[in-house]
């Protein structure tokens, strides 16, 4: 599937005309919507942490660019976590409504990568500072 | 029906109070609410720094919370993929904007290190 067939798959319209399967048990369709949404507030957590980075920390001294090497990245990863988040609800409903198995997430793995590549940055930002 | 790893996925049994969603609609509430709040806190920093970014993330907080109250008013949970796809897309779009908003703050704006002291 293209690119622009899979995000136009991700459309609300194209979402609601999927009458394939049957409707699942709305117990389902709440717990979906309920880790979609607590992606959700990662990912935000992760916009406010990126932002906080960049505007409130005092700067590094001897890497004025300290900050937005650690700052940008989780904004822009934000975004990133948000969409995927949304697209997973779509995966996961889909498969709910054919009683397939639900897909393996790749939330987690971005997340923890970002964690982790956030913490190395983080590490040689402040080593960098304090040898200078 | 089967989970990721092979294991039976358990099946909504015929009994009433066993396809209740009471407590499954009240959970998806309070995760709405608790998004809302997010939104509202992310608005309060973002003030602290842009007026108008921060207005507009704040104003974000109770359309939040009101798209959330669709859940708590639909108690035959009919409707809810159409619906859900709406809300929870607008939510996605709301996170790009105000990530983008924050990144265009963070590169271009004035940086005030201590403003929450």
């Amino acid at each position: 599937m293209s690119r622009s067939r899979w995000l136009a798959a991700l459309l609300p319209r194209a979402v609601a005309q999927d009458s394939g399967g049957t409707e699942p048990d709305a117990r389902f369709t709440f717990a979906n919507e309920r880790t979609f949404l607590a992606w959700s507030r990662t990912a935000l957590a992760l916009v406010v942490a990126g932002l906080g980075i960049v505007q409130l920390l005092p700067p590094f001294p001897g890497v004025p660019v300290g900050r937005h090497l650690l700052g940008v990245p989780l904004i822009v990863l934000g975004a990133v976590l948000a969409v995927t988040a949304y697209a997973e609800w779509v995966r996961n409903q889909q498969a709910l409504r054919r009683g397939e198995p639900l897909p393996r997430s790749v939330l987690p793995w971005i997340l923890a990568a970002t964690v982790t590549g956030t913490a190395i940055i983080a590490a040689v930002v402040l080593l960098i500072s304090a040898a200078r | 029906m089967t989970g990721a790893a092979g294991q039976q996925r358990p099946e909504p049994g015929d009994d009433h109070e066993e396809r209740d969603t009471g407590l499954a609609r009240e959970r998806t509430a309070l995760s709405w609410t608790r998004t809302a709040i997010a939104f509202g806190a992310l608005g309060g920093t973002v003030l602290k720094v842009n007026v108008v970014s921060g207005l507009i993330i704040l104003a974000m907080a109770p359309v939040i919370w009101q798209l959330g109250r669709v859940s708590r008013g639909n108690p035959l949970g009919t409707d809810l993929p159409a619906l859900g796809a709406t809300r929870l897309f607008f939510i996605t779009v709301s996170i790009v904007a105000v990530a983008v908003i924050c990144l265009a703050i963070a590169i271009f704006g004035q940086s005030v290190p201590g403003a929450l002291r």
